[in-house]
């Protein structure tokens, strides 16, 4: 009788609690088949995992969720290049989350050794093991070390590419507030996918306003991997607006793509073998998915990116395991915390009408990508995607950016909606 | 380009208006930058700081003006139909 009951509990509080998504008018007449409340791992505390997390919390009565990450301090991604511009400091974006938002949440704070999709464990320790009955994993992304000789992005010596939330920011930093005579700074871009497409020319607009404002006169040259860029129009109108003869995109096609470093001498060569030295170089290293992947043989090592259903984010050849955020190829849709956090929003919603063996819903998500060329000045693109007529990807319905020729006023508002995002989903998901 | 660009923004209308789990999903998206909780943000309003009447009135604005603004773009893919859909879910529920 007990076990009828708390089924018929787990059912109801299951309906009651997801109102947004109308499931309180279901006839919830299929069983659910889980003889006890369902064991929900989320792995990684970013946004893709904890927008995930807010999502599921609402029935966190009626399930287990468990969340493990390696660090208890998360540091964003988003406004991060405006940390190392200077213009709001490292504790802006640095967040903890707030236990109480999360009362039924158990949270590990350690790093995940290996996935056993087969068992359903997750080993983090010799000692600790966690099984699961459904994994969600967010874990960022992974870097390629094959891509540049010479230059290796797990080594810490060098400077760091300040990618992610592990990256030494300070260190970077510290760099920058070093240079004070006349400099030439490289910074690489790294070739499609990556995560946040703008972020490379975002950053170097933005170290650009920063030794501007220092009066030091510097030379950044983007070497680029690629011969076109996101918002390309608006970053060159802006660099012309505030950093003419400043900033210099060098396209692949002539002469952006580097394929040698030679860390003692600080100096690179270009695939057209031309060798350029300079004061300081930083380099965005080229991407792929979370190391954990291929560590857990989730993903050929030959493959970069993780397939996933785009209905339910499970990963393809792999039953309950499901995979949001910067390690998934989601065919149009860029690799963003907006991204994430809209994906996070179908995947919760669909994985509940998998234990409920309902139908799933048809996805929409939506990405809207801010970037500064200084402070109080942005511009945006943005895009709706829904499936294509087979249901096997995720298309875009077109995107549109920011006029070139926006006003001051209007850069202004976009700056001011940049920190409002922000603000809206931190608040969401940490506070 | 533009030719399925259209065909895509028409999918989306009439799945739009034929499935209301879509709207919900849309007015979860719209909740990435507008809370729905009153609670203060100096730059993006909440969502409840508008009457039901006001949020067609200004989402009508965005949809079929020509702003050069963020929520003019976004709403462009919106019918009438939509907007009505999104102002019960916001409102009502």
């Amino acid at each position: 009788m007990n076990k009828r009951l708390s089924r018929r509990n787990f059912l109801l509080s299951l309906a009651s609690n997801l109102t947004l998504f109308t499931l309180c008018n279901l006839f919830l007449k299929k069983r659910i088949n889980a003889k006890s409340k369902p064991k929900v791992l989320i792995v990684g505390s970013g946004i893709g995992g904890l927008s995930c997390l807010n999502n599921l919390n609402k029935i966190s009565d009626v399930i287990d969720i468990i969340v493990i990450d390696k660090n208890k301090n998360i540091r964003t991604g988003p406004l991060s290049n405006l940390v190392l511009g200077d213009i709001i400091s490292e504790d802006k974006i640095t967040f903890e989350v707030n236990p109480k938002k999360y009362n039924n949440v158990k949270f590990i704070y350690d790093e995940i050794k290996y996935i056993d999709p087969d068992k359903k464990i997750v080993k983090v320790s010799d000692d600790v093991v966690v099984n699961f009955d459904f994994a969600i994993l967010s874990p960022g992304v992974g870097y390629k070390d094959n891509i540049i000789d010479g230059y290796d992005p797990y080594n810490k010596e060098l400077l760091p590419h300040c990618w992610d939330g592990d990256s030494d920011l300070k260190r970077f930093k510290k760099e920058l507030n070093d240079i004070e005579k006349k400099s030439t700074i490289i910074i690489s871009s790294p070739d499609y996918p990556y995560r946040c497409p703008p972020a490379p020319y975002e950053r170097a607009s933005l170290i650009a306003n920063y030794l501007k404002k220092k009066k030091i006169d510097s030379k950044i040259l983007i070497f680029d991997s690629k011969d076109s860029f996101t918002k390309q129009e608006n970053f060159l109108n802006e660099w012309d607006l505030y950093y003419k003869n400043i900033i210099e995109w060098i396209p692949r096609q002539q002469g952006g793509k580097i394929i040698y470093f030679d860390n003692h001498n600080n100096i690179i060569k270009n695939e057209q073998g031309n060798k350029i030295k300079a004061d300081l170089i930083h380099f965005i290293p080229d991407q792929k998915a979370a190391d954990i992947f291929s560590q857990s043989n989730l993903l050929d090592k030959k493959k970069d990116w993780c397939k996933i259903n785009p209905v339910t984010f499970e990963l393809d050849g792999f039953d309950n395991i499901f995979v949001l955020g910067d390690s998934i190829n989601a065919w149009d849709m860029p690799k963003s915390a907006f991204s994430a956090n809209s994906q996070a929003r179908v995947l919760a919603i669909n994985l509940v009408n998998k234990i409920l063996d309902r139908e799933f819903i048809d996805p929409v998500f939506l990405n809207t990508c801010y970037s500064f060329s200084k402070e109080n000045r942005a511009f945006s693109i943005t895009a709706w995607y829904r499936l294509n007529a087979d249901k096997d990807r995720i298309v875009s319905l077109g995107s549109s950016q920011s006029s070139v020729n926006s006003s001051n006023l209007v850069r202004n508002q976009e700056a001011g909606h940049a920190f409002g995002w922000f603000e809206t989903m931190v608040n969401d998901l940490f506070l | 380009m533009k030719k399925i660009s259209v065909y895509f923004i028409l999918f989306f209308f009439k799945y739009a208006v034929a499935d209301n789990s879509v709207s919900n999903l849309i007015v979860e998206n719209c909740t990435s930058c507008h809370n729905l909780n009153n609670v203060n943000n100096k730059n993006i309003p909440s969502l409840k700081n508008l009457s039901k009447k006001e949020f067609i009135k200004i989402m009508r604005q965005y949809k079929d003006g020509d702003q050069n603004n963020v929520m003019s773009r976004i709403s462009k893919v919106l019918t009438n139909q939509d907007i009505e859909n999104l102002s019960r879910i916001i409102y009502d529920e």
